[in-house]
């Protein structure tokens, strides 16, 4: 079992020359994740969040706190959907799956194509990233995240970037595999909507990167777009960033 | 793109958005390698057109005739006989090895210097320098050293190759989107698979840049090395003719020079980064599609 222990967590960026002031993206933030749960962090732009998963993934170092994924006591595999897909040009699709893979052998490309039919994308496996759609290219993220078999599950607002109705399509391609495997997630959203349709947990942030609220989400699953439930919840939900002054910031997205 | 608009009066630069629906015979006005043999073919006649009002210019009829007489090993006049495989064949064998050793050397050192930062401290300045020296001073360096031996020429190429290489790799490198990189780190792949597909495939582009470079600049640097520190190979044979005021031998030569050089770059270098980039399969946009 997976557990992810984040204590007193603070990362300050030094200034540069863009930006002369110094930033504190996370601010003494604590939160624990035990077990097979989907956690969503949701807060507003500057909350810290990708910064969050990046030093969770070991990407980045922490200025002050700690931050331990592990599984059975061992540090834990990570597998990391980004914001962009992130695939290598140059290869192809999977190739770039077996790029981050451990073994290389019949049976990792067959594991590879495995995951890729699961995210509906059994016949592209020779092609490479630019013959393929932006949503299709996220869905090939996903896939590679799934195959290096991570016991953390790291998403960095995978559908920001696709339109609504693409975004909608990949939320439920990832529910289905997720419900397959059910890998301790860390999911980060400005996205109210897909936080909620998603996650067993969702922990608040504000601006500065500092816990604000926590809630449970104890909907059965694979949950609907638009029902009436998953909605009461994301009320709920913004209810509560209304209340901390925050809800300016997210504008009309994710309502 | 859909089907081309009627556009009605069309003006001088007024072009179709596409090729689609175009006759045969626009569509070949319109094709590169016709417009190319066009331009050649201009290039001559204004070429022909200097001979003819400036005598110190020669025809490329006397060209042709002269090369011929070069090929065939046949007389010039006087004890002057035609030379033309010995001289070729030295050239390109310098051309090789020089290549052979320069190519990798530069390629490893552009590698290097893109991915760690004390390679860049230890090897920048040097790469800069030897970018920055002229073919010429090789020439007279290598002379100095070697002597009119074989080793100064292909020393020459070697230095000439080397920075165009390192310079262009470790650009390549450097541009690198920094998200591939993290996403390495994310996933732990290990550093040889790391340096392999991402490392080499992302400098592939410029990797190509800097082997053209390094192949013109190479045969470049080859020819002046030959012209003033040789006594054999095309450039010692094109500064023979210079020197005995033939100049038909010695523009022949130096057109023979253009033209491998370019047939070169056509068959051989084309190809390889055509397949090397059979991953870009975004259409390259012309002018008149920009239009």
């Amino acid at each position: 079992m997976a557990t992810v222990l984040i204590e007193d967590l603070t990362k300050v960026y030094p200034p540069t020359i863009n930006n002369p002031k110094q930033v504190q993206a996370l601010g003494g933030l604590s939160m624990s994740i035990t077990g097979n749960v989907f956690v969503a962090v949701v807060g507003p732009s500057g909350s810290g969040k990708t910064t969050l998963l990046n030093i969770v993934a070991g990407v980045e170092l922490p200025t002050s706190g700690s931050v331990r994924a592990l599984q059975e006591g061992v540090p834990a595999r990570v597998g990391y959907v980004f914001q962009e897909p992130r695939l290598l040009p140059w290869r192809t699709v999977v190739d770039n799956m077996l790029y981050v893979q451990d073994r290389k052998s019949d049976r990792s490309r067959r594991e590879a194509e495995f995951y890729l039919q699961m995210v509906g994308l059994g016949d592209v496996a020779d092609l490479y990233p630019s013959q393929l759609s932006g949503g299709m290219q996220q869905r090939v993220g996903i896939a590679r995240a799934f195959l290096v078999n991570p016991d953390v599950l790291l998403l960095d607002e995978p559908f920001s970037h696709l339109d609504a109705l693409t975004g909608r399509s990949l939320r439920d391609y990832l529910q289905r595999i997720w419900l397959q495997s059910r890998k301790t997630a860390l999911f980060v959203t400005h996205d109210v909507t897909e936080a909620v349709e998603l996650a067993d947990r969702i922990v608040m942030l504000r601006p500065g990167g500092v816990t604000y609220d926590d809630i449970s989400i104890d909907l059965p699953r694979p949950r609907r777009h638009g029902d009436p439930a998953v909605r009461d919840i994301q009320d709920e939900v913004l209810r509560r960033f209304d209340a901390m002054g925050a809800a300016v910031r997210f504008g009309a997205e994710g309502v | 793109m859909g089907a081309p608009q009627d556009l009605g009066g069309f003006g001088p630069f007024d072009v179709r958005p596409t090729a689609e629906g175009a006759t045969i015979r626009e569509r070949l006005l319109r094709s590169p390698p016709f417009i190319g043999l066009l331009a050649l073919a201009l290039l001559l006649l204004i070429w022909q057109w200097i001979a003819w009002v400036n005598t110190r210019v020669p025809g490329i009829d006397e060209i042709v005739r002269f090369m011929v007489t070069e090929m065939s090993g046949g007389s010039h006049g006087g004890a002057l006989t035609g030379e033309f495989w010995a001289p070729l064949a030295t050239s390109m064998q310098r051309y090789a090895v020089g290549l052979a050793i320069g190519v990798p050397i530069g390629a490893a050192l552009g590698l290097l210097i893109g991915a760690f930062r004390w390679a860049r401290g230890l090897f920048n300045d040097t790469v800069l320098v030897l970018l920055a020296l002229p073919a010429v001073v090789w020439a007279f360096l290598a002379a100095l050293w070697f002597g009119l031996s074989a080793w100064g020429p292909i020393l020459a190429v070697v230095l000439t190759v080397v920075p165009f290489m390192a310079v262009n790799l470790s650009a390549g490198v450097r541009n690198i989107e920094p998200g591939l990189i993290q996403m390495s780190r994310s996933f732990d792949v290990p550093f040889g698979r790391r340096f392999v597909h991402l490392l080499f495939g992302g400098s592939l582009p410029s990797g190509f840049t800097g082997l053209r470079l390094a192949f013109m600049t190479g045969w470049n640097s080859l020819l002046i090395v030959e012209w003033f520190g040789a006594t054999s190979g095309v450039g010692w044979r094109a500064r023979f003719w210079y020197d005995a005021l033939r100049y038909p031998g010695f523009v022949g030569w130096i057109f023979l020079f253009v033209i491998l050089i370019t047939l070169l770059d056509r068959l051989l270098l084309s190809p390889l980064e055509r397949r090397a980039f059979r991953w870009n399969q975004q259409p390259t946009l012309t002018f008149e599609e920009e239009l």
